[in-house]
């Protein structure tokens, strides 16, 4: 367990105790929460940074920082998912339906990243008034990806496609929350993202985060630092800008690059080095903290996998679903057993990575 | 400052040690005056500059001190008379060309003046640079008054062409900037014909024997300093301690010896030839005295040099009582003062001395910070570099790689300061920073890892800058330097240089581009407005990411001064504190605590910020980096 800071030790300031125990210690994952939530934490080309002196004792940052140390990580879960009225649910989080889906929208094509479920349901809620804005990744003008801010299907589409780098996109989702408007925000995000969304909302001090009605969870086993990728990319001589990445399921063992001239397989060992050291303490593969969380359906290329876990992400597949948007089948019973196992066993190496950072 | 030659000979006149240095040397038919501008000598030049039409002169400030002397040698061999001025810094510059000169010899009379700064007032270093007159074996003069600057500088003159070797006289802050009464005398008409007989070669060869025709010089020069009447005996005929000293201390000296009330007992033997020393003299008065108290400024240059001589008389003197710097009596360091003087000779002579009340000090400190509003040490309102630091700290931070920032001299030396964000490691001489970033620059082979950044500015690239830049494109060193190009010699007080193509007398002269000479040396070169807080960083987080190599940014933006002398800034500046988010998180007053223009105040009673609309000078910078665009910009024309 973590253990308390000695007795009558001055707390630090908030913003002193993310950078030295998450930012200098290397474990941010570029979540983008902490990022223009005020001005003394930058985001550029995938990286966080703090270069001033905030003093401040009570800050947000450090609340919204998914990777924060905290006495008890799945106890801070707990109470969150009990503020928005979920219970807990070993290892798949809140479920109340599974499905395999893909989207039945021909203009999706060649763009989305499997079965396009994802970019169909922030487009539908877009439409229909759930979410005037819905906060996405894309890449930025030097490759490395960014939070954009989204109101149209054109718009939703232009981000389509996963990109396997840390984003910072929750900054995004600040900058839209610090503007005097009060349409209801959207987010697609990664677990961590998902948390620290969680965190912004339900935080005491942050009223305008109640903005947030919908959470589209994407499913993670770990992701890459932006300029650790761009580094791979350049030693493996792709070069251009990539149109699509993926990581085929084993035994494959590699990073499928796509981009003008072709593809090309990067053997895992080359990506490991990049891969974010934050990582390894994010115990959650499906983004248990989500409305909805969307993943890759297990040897069934092109398909999805959906897991509804509220009551707003129910609404929103039922649309889908009258509007024929979404082609659902059953997802069989190994498969989601595969899945549950491989959510285990990513929240059992979680729990040993914090136990040993809690014991430094 | 005034034209010089508009003073009426034989009337009494308010001057500046500096401007009577001028005056002196127009007196003494100078005809060439270099310099590169340097506190506390930049007046000299100004006051000649003003003067040079008048006088029909011709001034130059020069790109460094070395360039100024050997303008004013090149003068000398043709038989005028030239001077150059520099601050103590700048005769470490001129140095090499110094143990040169005086072996090759001069003609025309030639002066070197040294304008030093105990305590180092305005300066990177305390230096006393009367060590040239030692190690180069030049005549010294030391004057303590204005009127003194006058009468020795003329003196210095023919004292230069009687040995034909150079003459060095030294000044101080308090000297160059004090005012006092100085009787000017006539100005001379007409010149000699300048002609460089080209049968003459001014060299240093045979070394030797020239070394030998240099200490003859010398010695001729102490017979003719001996007759000068420049070094004076006041007090009794045998003194209960002599006191030996010379510029400034000398004034400090007699007036510590009033506070005492011993002027009686005190004798005070001014100098004002320092080097050579007058043995004749000197030995009498050790002769008709016990015990000697040095009193000098920096270093304890006429005592170690009065001991030694001593050392080899003390059979016939008997057995003498030194104090000073090597006794402990008067610190190594700093300015002297008439109270650090008053305490040594009490000491000495066991009297009591209290320097005034003892809670004095400590009052007048209270008093003031209850007065005076805190200001920190820091970049003017509006300031470029301000700006440039801040998208250097940035690019930095985000880069990641804990680079370095190797810094040179001018304003943006404060990037040591909070003002500049601590963002600079390191700063020593001009141009320094260059080499230094050069040699960081190669050390990756060796396993530097960290990004390595030069800031130097425009005014510095062109002193002594050049070589290292040279060094670097040679070697190939890898590092970014950044040209703070504010199109002016800022610290030193606007003066020309040779990017601003004007000349010291407000001529134009042809600009030198920074960009251009950049790009001739086949280096990476590329301009960014600072005012530009995101382009900035940008290119600087480009620079230091892409690509190895030696690249240049020039940060291009007029200096707030003169642009606030040329129009001024643009905009009216409000904070609209609806928006603003004060000391909340979220804000946490940004930009009063971290981007600190001194413009930006936080109003404590409304826990807001507001704008100081008497500091601020409407450059619109720091709208760029409230996080609630509260504040807000309008252009000043539209506000009025
Ligand atoms: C870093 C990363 C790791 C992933 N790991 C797994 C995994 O281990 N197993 C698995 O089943 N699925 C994983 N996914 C999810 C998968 O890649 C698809 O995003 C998901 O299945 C949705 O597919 P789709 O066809 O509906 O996507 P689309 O309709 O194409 O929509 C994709 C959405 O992802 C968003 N996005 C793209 N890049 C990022 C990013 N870097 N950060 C945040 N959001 C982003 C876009 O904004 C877009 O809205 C991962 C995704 C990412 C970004
Ligand atoms: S979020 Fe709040 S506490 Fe943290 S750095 Fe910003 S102002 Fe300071
Ligand atoms: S993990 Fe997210 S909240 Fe934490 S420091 Fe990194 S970007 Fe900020
Ligand atoms: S940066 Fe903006 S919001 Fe913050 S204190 Fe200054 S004016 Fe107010
Ligand atoms: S506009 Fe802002 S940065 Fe510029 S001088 Fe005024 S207060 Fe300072």
């Amino acid at each position: 367990m973590t253990q308390s800071p000695a007795a009558g030790q001055p707390a630090a300031a908030s913003l002193e105790r993310l950078k030295a125990q998450v930012l200098e210690a290397g474990l941010c994952v570029a979540c983008g929460a902490c990022v223009g939530l005020c001005p003394y934490v930058i985001f550029h080309d995938g990286q966080v940074a703090a270069p001033d002196v905030c003093g401040l004792e009570d800050g947000r940052c450090i609340d919204v920082c998914p990777q924060a140390p905290v006495p008890d990580p799945s106890q801070k879960r707990a109470g969150l998912l009990q503020a928005l009225g979920r219970p807990q649910a070993l290892p798949l989080g809140p479920l109340r339906e599974v499905w395999w889906a893909r989207a039945l929208c021909p203009d999706q094509q060649g763009r989305v990243q499997y079965g396009g479920v994802v970019s169909t349901l922030v487009a539908l809620a877009l439409q229909e008034g759930l979410i005037g804005e819905a906060v996405l990744t894309q890449a930025g003008p030097e490759g490395a990806p960014e939070g954009v801010r989204a109101r149209t299907r054109q718009e939703v589409l232009a981000a389509a496609g996963s990109i396997y780098a840390a984003g910072g996109a929750l900054s995004a989702l600040n900058q839209a929350l610090a503007e005097a408007s009060d349409h209801a925000l959207g987010l697609v995000g990664l677990p961590c993202q998902a948390l620290a969304a969680a965190s912004l909302a339900a935080h005491p001090r942050h009223a305008q985060g109640a903005r947030l009605k919908l959470v589209i969870g994407l499913f993670c086993t770990l992701n890459l630092s932006a300029r650790g990728l761009r580094g791979v990319l350049q030693a493996a001589g792709v070069r251009g800008p990539l149109t699509r990445s993926d990581f085929p399921p084993p035994p494959a063992g590699v990073l499928e690059v796509t981009t003008a001239q072709g593809t090309t397989a990067i053997p895992l060992e080359e990506v490991r080095p990049v891969v974010l050291k934050g990582c390894a303490l994010c115990p959650d593969l499906s983004a248990e903290l989500a409305d909805i969380s969307v993943g890759a359906a297990e040897g069934r290329p092109g398909w999805n996998t959906i897991l509804v876990r509220s009551e707003q992400g129910q609404r929103l597949l039922d649309l889908a679903r009258a509007q024929g948007l979404l082609e659902l089948t059953e997802m069989p019973g190994e498969s989601r057993q595969h899945l549950s196992t491989a959510a285990a066993n990513k929240r059992a190496r979680a729990a040993q990575a914090w136990k040993e950072r809690a014991d430094g | 400052m005034a034209d010089l030659t508009k003073l009426k000979a034989g009337e009494l006149a308010l001057l500046q040690g500096n401007e009577a240095i001028a005056r002196g040397a127009l007196e003494a038919g100078l005809s060439l005056a270099a310099a590169y501008p340097g506190n506390p000598s930049s007046e000299i030049l100004e006051s000649l500059a003003d003067s040079a039409a008048s006088a029909g002169i011709y001034v130059e400030w020069s790109a460094n001190e070395k360039v100024a002397l050997e303008s004013a040698a090149a003068a000398s061999f043709t038989g005028l008379r030239a001077m150059a001025s520099m601050k103590q810094n700048g005769v470490n510059v001129a140095q090499d060309f110094i143990c040169n000169l005086t072996i090759s010899g001069t003609q025309g009379g030639i002066v070197l003046i040294t304008a030093d700064d105990p305590s180092g007032i305005s300066s990177t270093n305390e230096e006393d640079a009367r060590f040239i007159a030692r190690l180069a074996d030049l005549p010294l003069l030391e004057p303590s008054t204005p009127a003194e600057c006058l009468a020795m500088v003329k003196f210095a003159f023919d004292l230069s062409e009687a040995i034909g070797n150079l003459v060095v006289l030294r000044s101080l802050s308090r000297l160059s900037h004090t005012r006092a009464g100085v009787v000017p005398g006539p100005l001379p008409t007409g010149r000699p014909q300048p002609f460089w007989d080209p049968k003459q070669i001014w060299n240093t060869v045979p070394v030797v024997p020239r070394h030998q025709a240099m200490k003859d010089k010398l010695a001729k020069a102490g017979q003719i300093m001996a007759q000068s009447g420049f070094n004076a005996y006041s007090g009794p005929e045998s003194p209960d301690l002599l006191v030996i000293a010379s510029g400034s201390s000398a004034l400090y000296a007699a007036e510590a010896a009033g506070l005492l009330g011993v002027d009686r007992r005190v004798g005070l033997l001014k100098l004002g030839c320092t080097w050579p020393l007058d043995q004749a003299l000197l030995r009498k008065h050790l002769a008709d005295s016990e015990r000697v108290l040095f009193a000098e400024e920096v270093d304890p240059f006429i005592e170690t040099e009065v001991k030694a001589l001593y050392a080899q008389q003390a059979a016939e003197l008997g057995i003498k009582q030194f104090f000073g710097k090597a006794s402990g009596h008067l610190p190594q360091i700093g300015e002297l003062t008439p109270g650090r003087l008053a305490g040594a000779m009490a000491a000495i002579l066991g009297l009591t001395w209290q320097p005034a009340e003892p809670q004095y000090l400590q009052a007048a400190r209270e008093t003031i910070s209850r007065l005076v509003p805190f200001r920190e040490f820091g970049f003017c309102p509006g300031c470029p570099h301000r700006a440039s630091y801040w998208a250097i700290k940035q690019a930095l931070s985000l880069d990641g790689r804990q680079g370095v920032v190797s810094g040179d001299i001018g304003c943006y030396t404060l990037g040591v300061h909070s003002t500049g964000f601590r963002r600079v490691n390191s700063v020593h001489c001009m141009g320094s920073g260059l080499g230094i970033s050069s040699g960081l620059g190669k050390l990756k082979s060796l396993g530097f890892q960290q990004p390595v950044v030069g800031v130097v500015g425009d005014s510095t690239f062109f002193h002594a800058a050049l070589p290292g830049l040279v060094n670097a494109r040679w070697n190939q060193a890898d590092y970014l330097l950044i040209v703070l190009d504010n199109s002016a010699t800022a610290m030193t007080g606007f003066q020309p240089h040779p990017g601003t193509g004007q000349t010291a007398s407000g001529q134009p002269g042809t600009a030198v581009d920074v960009e251009q000479v950049c790009r001739a040396l086949g280096i990476d070169c590329q301009v960014v407005d600072p005012y530009d807080l995101a382009a900035a960083q940008q290119a600087v987080y480009q620079a230091v990411q892409g690509e190895p190599g030696l690249k240049v940014l020039i940060f291009r933006r007029l200096c707030a001064l003169v642009q606030g002398r040329q129009g001024g800034h643009p905009y009216r500046m409000r904070v609209d504190q609806s928006l603003c988010r004060g000391d909340e998180c979220g804000c946490h007053r940004f930009c009063s605590r971290a981007f600190r223009c001194p413009g930006l105040n936080f109003d404590q009673a409304a826990g807001r910020a507001v704008i100081d609309e008497v500091v601020c000078v409407g450059c619109g910078v720091c709208a760029q980096i409230c996080p609630a665009g509260a504040i807000r910009a309008e252009a000043k024309e539209a506000a009025a």
